[in-house]
């Protein structure tokens, strides 16, 4: 069977609530916030593990900070990071399952690598002592294992050419998933290198947050947002060498490099690197921590959105789109989501508030009566939310045959 | 088709259950455990017990643990599961239920701000804020319950969604009410086993005392609800769902059921009238026997759905089985059993797609892997190994066992053989040799 008639009967039939280009755009958005998230993970656990190694006051003082905000990030990037997984398989489910189900025993690891991670990462962070940075260690590496992992199902994904010959031997099947089949290294790499330039970002944006913060001492932060910008702009350096690597690996008959969007997304890429050299050789960087920040942003969500190019490239050599699947409109589903997007935008903004506010704050922080208003808002919101459906609920069960 | 998970002895849909069964310690905790410590914290602070805070600390510190390492990893863990083990089920649902899991997904944002939020600054920010975060993490906990209950219970009972294929008319089915409330008691017992377990710890003996016996209160009202809200989801199941819970609920599950919450119940009563004897083994016990009783009652959930995976539309062995005229599709069924099993998966390997005499052992392993390897273990023990039962039901020879599978589809729970006729042929030949 050729790969083009074998994918058409792959894809789900049951169709979409919705147009793919929605799917599509909230997969590009939240896949940059889940990225993010994770390279701030790998950099704040290597900070924090060199930090406690390495010893002394300020290194301390950092790993302490570090491992705490890597504990934080790791729960981020888990939660965001399921909002793409999910919008990826509404798109381009054939190529996904059948990547997933090729290596199935490595995406069962996958959880219990993450947990072992993360609890040893929880270990690292009570333990406080130099003997502890083994935990970290650990940590590290499982995380990076994990990536490697979801790097492999995602690379595997777009080479649905190679997956029969993957799955055959010599008289049957490959059932048991143990193999991990490809994995491209400049690729890999294009995802974990910069971990360590968003780790000298958030060194930036730590040493401009706290800055607010009389207890806190301006030599340490001073020395914090110098190694941070230091650290962006080597890292973000090797990380475009890493691209160019990837890039002569990309197959040449995609035309990725002509694509407009990839052609955005390096611009901006330079465009970095430029302010990252000047905030390098700047000896209060912190002053530009949130042009950084929003830097760095701006670069990943158009890279995300190269990748996203890139995606349908790779799958449109077998005639594949995102337009594959029927669109069977159900605007009820879709504005329960949308309504839930908005109240959930505005409450996870009142909790982030609270944090931003009261952490800038030396010793108790107490809220305005804006905060205690958006506060109870908020939770008005979340009230009428469960009134709402369920009151819906009452009614679509009365009108569909009753209790 | 995809290709095919097979693991020896457990069985890929295995995985699914002990992944989805461990989560629910977690993820019901963290559904109801704010609950009970706003509560607590509420108590403190109106009542002027700073040795209470000392429980709602350490309380909600097992919370950000437990429920945001190994909780939020082990739901991830269900669904990564779902994906290698039954692929088209998991994308039938996703595509049918992407909206609902996106708006959960909202409610999984705030819930992990929030916790992290409330744990960090206690002492921070002033009381009041303090306990708005603590209900909106309750409220927000509360309602991912609400939308996951609405796909779990979709996938016994879709009510009339077969015929209108519309969201709401799937996710408000008969058996929504009964298990949201029935979910919703047990969580409370679940809060109230971890709360005496994290009490039991307190050096504060007044304290102790305190939160062990309101603890132990919540948890004895959850589980006496959740035993009223269980026999209303059980009266509410439909027809075929009553037949496979009269053949298959083993004594051993009917146990499960029955005792763990029943001696957990014992337990926390005990607590009610003596808080002061809570202390840390026996504490754990309880939450192995509620990890029992959700094991029990999980497993029954899963055994109640056969032979489906999403009623009226696709079977357990993920082949679609009827048609569906509200989305367009129609049943495999026709062209499967014209065409044969082995040319309709396009995974299957080249040499194995025409049955032959050279290859129908091996032909009958690639069919009883597709059709059969996701609930039946092909080795002789396992889950529900298939050498086992075709030697207990005396099928030795392969036209036998050819007569069972002609049998398969008039027992409720399994669904019938597709595929050719010399498809059917190889199977039997298949399982009879292993069968030996």
């Amino acid at each position: 069977m050729d790969v083009v008639t074998m994918l058409k009967g792959m894809t789900d039939p049951m169709g979409i609530p919705f147009y793919p280009i929605a799917f599509e755009v909230l997969g590009v958005l939240t896949f940059a916030l889940h990225i993010l998230l994770v390279n701030v993970s790998l950099g704040a656990v290597a900070l924090a593990v060199y930090g406690r190694l390495k010893g002394g006051a300020r290194w301390e003082r950092l790993s302490g900070a570090m491992a705490k905000a890597g504990t934080a990030a790791v729960s981020g990037a888990i939660v965001v990071g399921v909002a793409p997984l999910l919008f990826v398989q509404v798109l381009y489910d054939p190529f996904w399952y059948a990547s997933n189900v090729l290596s199935a025993a490595w995406v069962i690891g996958f959880v219990f690598v993450m947990m072992l991670g993360y609890g040893s990462l929880y270990v690292f962070y009570f333990g406080k002592t130099k003997s502890s940075s083994a935990w970290g260690v650990l940590s590290f590496s499982c995380f990076l294992l994990a990536g490697a992992i979801m790097h492999v199902l995602n690379y595997q994904m777009l080479l649905p050419e190679r997956w029969a010959g993957w799955y055959e031997k010599l008289g049957g099947a490959v059932v048991s998933g143990t193999t991990l089949h490809a994995f491209s290294l400049p690729r890999f790499l294009h995802f974990i290198v910069p971990s360590f330039a968003v780790g000298g970002v958030f060194l930036l944006l730590y040493s401009w947050y706290f800055a607010a913060r009389p207890d806190f001492d301006a030599d340490y932060l001073g020395w914090t947002a110098r190694l941070g910008a230091r650290l962006a702009f080597w890292a973000t350096a090797a990380e475009a060498l890493v691209g160019v690597w990837w890039l002569v690996a990309i197959p040449k008959d995609l035309h990725f490099t002509s694509d407009p969007v990839f052609l955005l997304a390096a611009a901006l890429g330079v465009v970095l690197l430029a302010l990252l050299w000047r905030l390098s050789r700047d000896p209060r960087p912190q002053r530009l921590a949130l042009h950084a920040a929003g830097g760095v942003f701006a670069v990943v969500l158009a890279m995300a959105a190269a990748r996203e190019v890139l995606r349908r490239l790779y799958v449109g050599r077998f005639g594949y789109t995102v337009r594959e699947h029927p669109v069977h409109l159900d605007l009820g589903s879709t504005a329960l989501f949308l309504g839930t997007f908005v109240l959930g935008v505005s409450v996870l903004s009142w909790l982030l508030a609270v944090a931003f506010q009261s952490g800038r704050v030396a010793g108790a922080w107490e809220a305005g009566p804006r905060m205690r208003a958006w506060g109870k808002l908020s939770l008005g919101l979340l009230a009428a939310w469960i009134v709402l459906v369920a009151g819906f609920g009452v009614f679509v069960t009365l009108r569909n045959g009753g209790f | 088709m995809y290709p095919i998970w097979e693991v020896p002895h457990l069985t890929a849909g295995m995985v699914i259950g002990l992944i989805a069964t461990f989560h629910i310690l977690p993820s019901h905790l963290s559904t109801g455990a704010m609950w009970l410590n706003v509560w607590f914290e509420r108590k403190a602070y109106q009542e002027n017990r700073p040795e209470l805070l000392d429980f709602v600390k350490r309380y909600s510190k097992l919370l950000l643990i437990f429920a945001y390492v190994f909780g939020s990893l082990s739901g991830v863990g269900i669904w990564f599961a779902t994906t290698v083990a039954a692929p088209r089920a998991i994308s039938g649902l996703i595509h049918n239920y992407v909206w609902g899991w996106a708006a959960e997904w909202c409610f999984f944002m705030i819930e992990v701000a929030g916790i992290y939020v409330y744990v960090y600054t206690f002492d921070k920010v002033d009381r009041k804020t303090h306990l708005n975060i603590g209900w909106v993490f309750a409220f927000a906990s509360w309602t991912t319950m609400i939308i996951i209950v609405g796909i779990l219970t979709f996938m016994l009972t879709p009510g009339v969604w077969p015929q209108t294929g519309k969201f709401f008319d799937g996710f408000f089915n008969q058996t929504y009410w009964p298990q949201l409330l029935m979910r919703t008691s047990a969580m409370f017992a679940i809060a109230g086993a971890w709360a005496v377990l994290v009490a039991s710890r307190l050096k504060d003996e007044r304290a102790r005392a305190s939160v062990v016996r309101t603890a132990s209160l919540w948890g004895l009202g959850g589980l006496a609800l959740a035993g009223v809200f269980l026999l209303w989801y059980r009266a509410v199941l439909p027809p075929p769902a009553q037949a496979d819970l009269a053949a298959l609920l083993r004594p051993g599950l009917k146990t499960g059921l029955i005792v763990p919450p029943a001696l957990t119940a014992l337990y926390f009563a005990f607590l009610g009238a003596r808080p002061r004897a809570a202390s840390f083994w026996p504490g754990l016990l309880a939450i192995v026997m509620i990890f029992a009783g959700i094991f029990s009652f999980e497993r029954t959930r899963e055994l109640i759905r056969k032979p489906y995976v999403i009623p009226g539309y696709m079977f357990s062995n993920q082949i679609i089985g009827n048609d569906l005229p509200a989305k367009g599709i129609s049943s495999e069924l026709p062209k499967i059993n014209a065409e044969g099993i082995l040319k309709f998966d396009p995974f299957v390997p080249p040499e194995l797609r025409e049955v032959t005499d050279a290859n129908r052992l091996r032909a009958g392993r690639m069919i009883a892997l597709i059709e059969c390897s996701s609930c039946h273990s092909l080795e002789t023990g396992g889950i529900r190994p298939l050498p086992v039962f075709i030697k207990r039901l005396g099928a030795a020879s392969p036209d036998d066992v050819s007569t069972v599978i002609d049998s398969l589809g008039a027992m409720p729970f399994m669904p019938g053989f597709s595929g050719t006729d010399a498809e059917k042929k190889a199977l039997a030949a298949y399982l009879a040799s292993i069968a030996k």
